[in-house]
Formats: structure tokens, C-alpha cells, sequence
């Protein structure tokens, strides 16, 4: 237990570092990609969950890894995502985002945690009826990754969607070049071979950009303290994450936040007298029939907190952030559909965006095509007085 | 001077001094303290609607991912500048265009 707890340390701490310095937020990515096409947090999102996805892939076919969490897939990935997606935007961070702002002081995202909780304890409660109302219905076939059934080796087939998602994002940003550009708008003929050059400038575009930003690091580690301390690019915490999340995966399991917080929840309540081992969902599915305890997991989500409380007091962002009164309902009500989504899905942004997808899980596909779609529609709500341009 | 800013896209920086002399100037204050995003972002845009070109907004926060959010959410609509007082307080300095 020992090492695996140092594990945990080491991942969790570096998790929660990597996290505040990047402000690496999967609301922010989605939601201000919508609304402002802003891509900055976006790109820090996709490098981690594609570079995670390849070295994932590599340690898989090479035996180093512990194992996949693949829930069976149906419609209830697509329902609880976007149930989640919702509460994550309306609550102003997502499953990682409330960990490490909970680090930095925000007492509004302790609040988030706590109705996360509530959101848990309301999911176990209904469990016996949802199992039947619900998950039977709705799920449609066993959980697999797609690394585990496909012909092609793990690693070769890492680097393939990768480079896919690559050049998805290339054309969606040679697009976008071509869109701001009123020159290669002036005649209609100009238009279609821009349309299908799109791939090849955003390519060159990506290749300048990822340019700039190694050259920038390397004069960044010119003066490693006071580098230390500014905010980092969301992509120096990309790598970070990736290095760490490769340990965890071949030492204990894949990256999940919202899992082990609901077996937190399971576990305070035992402390204060509810056995929570006689309900079904903490007993014989969230513990294993293993008993209530803590589990390693639980540990390293726990020094998520810590890593990032570090590196605010370390940059000068930690201090105690008292609420205001009118964001209390983010706190209640996204907190809630939060704890509530991610069993109905099941899964968080972690859960599925970056990890089931950096795993090719089928069900982290449907999950996250549902979160990102709560995003969508919750942006759009939220930004109704401002006329946002989606 | 080399620095990570060079790969942030973080607006510029205020003095101590320039950012108290520009909070006396401002034409509107807006409290975000306890504000989380994407709040900050839409009161920046309705606050910019009610100041007249060439005044400036001023927006007190804690929220670090706002020094950088509200800037480019408000883009080419006004002018950014940020002070950082290392105590996790930040003001976000906004002349309209």
C-alpha cells in the first residue's frame, strides 16, 4: 500500500499543480470555444487527451497497465453527459476545475463538492428503482475499448486517431484562417479551393504555433523561478498531466475524479454513522463488496486539492474566496446535477472526455458527445443578455 | 526579457502605481470578487455596452482564469491591461474602443 500511496501522492499533487498553473478547464475549452472561438484552453485539452491517448495505447501493447473502466454504452452516456455538461457550466467548473479551485480557496467550489455529494447520495437512493427504469432500457451493449478489440496494435492505432483528430482540428482551424481573412473571400471562386486547402493551412498553422510555444518554453526555462510562479500555457500543462497520468495508468488505473468522489461520499457517511455498505450502489458496485474504506483512488484525488493549493500559495493566487449570495444556486444546483450526471452517465469530464476517450472506450464517445452538448446548450442560455454568437 | 508570457497571450501588466491611478479615473467599477467564470465574462460585455468609447471599465476579481478570459472575451471591443497584486487579487482594466 505504501508505494502505491506514494503513487498516488506524486500523481495526485502533480495533477492538482499541472491543473492551477494551466487553469486547465474543460468548461472553459468547450464554453469559450463556443462563444468566442476561442480555442487557447482547447488546445491544451486535445494535445493531453490525444498525447495521453498514444502513450496509453504504447504501455497498453507493451502489458504496462492495470486496466481499462469501460461501462457498458447506450443512450444513458448521451443522458447523464449532458446532464453533467449542463451542471458543469452552470456551476462554472467542471469535475477537475472544482477540485483545484476547491485548492486555491474558492469556498464556492467547496459548496460545488458538498451538492456533488448530495447529488451522489440522491443517485444511490434511486439506484434500485433506476436500475431497472433506466439502465436496462437504455444500455446497449457491454463496455469495451476499442484498443482491446481492434486488429490493428494499440500503439499503431493510438498514433492513427490521433493524427485523425490532428487534421480535424487542423481543417476546423484553416477554416476559421480563411473565415477572418476578407481577401480570400472576394469572389465566389476563391472560396472552394480555400475550402479545401483548409486542412493544409491549419496544419501550417499548427506547426508555426507549436513552434513558438517549444521556443517559448525554452526561454521560459531561462529563468526557471519566475517562470515557475506566471500562469503556464495550457499546453506545458498538457504534457504534465500526460506524464503523470502514463504513471498512473501503468501503476494503478485509468484518471477518474467524479468515481472516487462519490466513494468519498460513501465513506464520510459511514464515518458518521450511515452504513453505507448496505446500499447497493456504494456496497457491491463503488466498493466491490470490498467494504467502505479508502481506496487509492480516493487518496489521489484527495492530493489533487493539495498539489493545486501548493502551486496557487506558490504563485500568489491562493486566498480564501468568500462567495457572493446570487452565485449560490451554481453551487447548489450545478453541483447537484454534477454528482447526479456523472453516475448517470457514468462518468465526469475526466471520466470520459480525457481518459475514456485517451482509452477509446465506446461509452466515453456517447458521454462525451453528451457533455459537450450540455456545454452547448447551458452556454447558450448563460450568455443570453450579451447575444453570444452561437 | 524572456518570459512564459511569451507563450500565454496574458495582457499587458499595470505598475502598482498606474493601476491605483487608473482605478480613481475609472467610469465604472464592477465588484466580481467571489465571481467565477463565465459571470465576470458577460457583466464585462453588458458593462462595456453602458460606458461610451474611450471610457474605462474596471473589474475587481479573485478568480485567476478571468485575467485572462475577460480580456479575450471582450476582444477587439476594448483595450486590456491587468494588475496583479500577488494575493490572489486582480483587477482587469478595460478602455472601450
Amino acid at each position: 500500500m505504501a508505494p502505491t500511496l506514494l503513487v498516488a501522492a506524486v500523481v495526485g499533487i502533480g495533477l492538482g499543480v499541472f491543473l492551477q498553473k494551466g487553469r486547465f478547464c474543460f468548461v472553459n475549452a468547450f464554453r469559450d470555444f463556443f462563444a468566442y472561438k476561442d480555442s487557447r484552453v482547447t488546445k491544451g485539452v486535445l494535445a493531453a487527451t490525444l498525447l495521453t491517448m498514444i502513450f496509453w495505447g504504447i504501455a497498453y501493447q507493451l502489458g504496462y497497465y492495470q486496466g481499462f473502466w469501460t461501462p457498458r454504452w447506450g443512450l444513458t452516456g448521451l443522458i447523464g453527459g449532458f446532464v453533467f455538461g449542463v451542471g458543469m457550466t452552470y456551476a462554472g467548473g467542471c469535475a477537475s476545475g472544482t477540485l483545484y479551485r476547491a485548492g486555491e480557496g474558492y469556498l464556492q467550489f467547496w459548496l460545488t463538492l458538498l451538492f456533488m455529494g448530495v447529488g451522489y447520495v440522491a443517485f444511490t437512493l434511486a439506484f434500485p428503482t433506476l436500475q431497472s427504469a433506466y439502465f436496462a432500457p437504455l444500455t446497449f451493449g457491454e463496455g469495451v475499448s476499442l484498443f482491446a478489440v481492434s486488429p490493428v496494435p494499440a500503439g499503431l492505432l493510438a498514433v492513427g486517431v490521433a493524427t485523425l483528430g490532428l487534421l480535424a482540428y487542423a481543417t476546423l482551424i484553416g477554416r476559421q484562417a480563411s473565415d477572418v481573412d476578407p481577401g480570400e473571400r472576394a469572389t465566389t471562386a476563391s472560396v472552394r479551393p480555400t475550402a479545401l486547402l483548409a486542412p493544409v493551412v491549419g496544419l501550417r498553422k499548427f506547426t508555426r504555433g507549436t513552434a513558438a510555444y517549444a521556443r517559448g518554453l525554452v526561454r521560459a526555462w531561462r529563468t526557471p523561478l519566475a517562470s515557475s510562479k506566471r500562469p503556464w500555457d495550457p499546453r506545458t500543462a498538457a504534457l504534465g498531466i500526460t506524464a503523470v497520468a502514463v504513471l498512473w495508468f501503468t501503476q494503478v488505473s485509468i484518471v477518474g475524479v467524479t468515481g472516487p468522489e462519490a466513494r468519498w461520499t460513501g465513506y464520510l457517511l459511514s464515518q458518521v454513522g450511515v452504513d453505507a455498505g448496505a446500499y447497493e450502489y456504494w456496497g457491491s458496485i463503488l466498493f466491490r463488496g470490498e467494504g467502505v474504506g479508502v481506496t487509492v483512488d480516493m487518496a489521489m484525488i484527495a492530493f489533487v486539492i493539495v498539489g493545486a493549493a501548493l502551486a496557487a500559495l506558490w504563485s500568489g493566487d491562493f486566498s480564501l474566496r468568500v462567495p457572493k449570495r446570487r452565485r449560490l444556486p451554481n453551487a447548489v444546483v450545478g453541483g447537484t446535477l454534477m454528482g447526479a450526471g456523472s453516475r448517470l452517465a457514468p462518468g465526469c469530464n475526466i471520466g470520459n472526455i480525457y481518459s475514456g476517450i485517451a482509452e477509446l472506450s465506446v461509452h466515453s464517445f456517447i458521454a462525451a458527445a453528451g457533455i459537450v452538448a450540455g456545454v452547448y446548450v447551458m452556454t447558450h442560455w448563460i450568455y443570453r443578455d450579451v447575444g453570444c454568437a452561437i | 526579457m524572456p518570459s512564459i508570457d511569451d507563450v500565454t497571450d496574458a495582457p499587458d501588466e499595470l505598475s502598482d502605481e498606474r493601476a491605483e491611478q487608473l482605478l480613481e479615473e475609472a467610469d465604472l467599477v464592477q465588484d466580481m470578487m467571489g465571481e467565477v467564470c463565465p459571470y465576470p465574462q458577460v457583466e464585462a460585455q453588458k458593462g462595456l455596452q453602458k460606458v461610451d468609447a474611450g471610457e474605462l471599465l474596471v473589474q475587481e476579481t479573485d478568480h485567476v482564469p478571468c485575467t485572462e478570459n475577460v480580456p479575450r472575451a471582450v476582444g477587439d471591443d476594448a483595450e486590456a491591461r491587468v494588475w496583479r497584486s500577488g494575493d490572489g487579487l486582480y483587477r482587469i482594466y478595460l478602455r472601450k474602443q
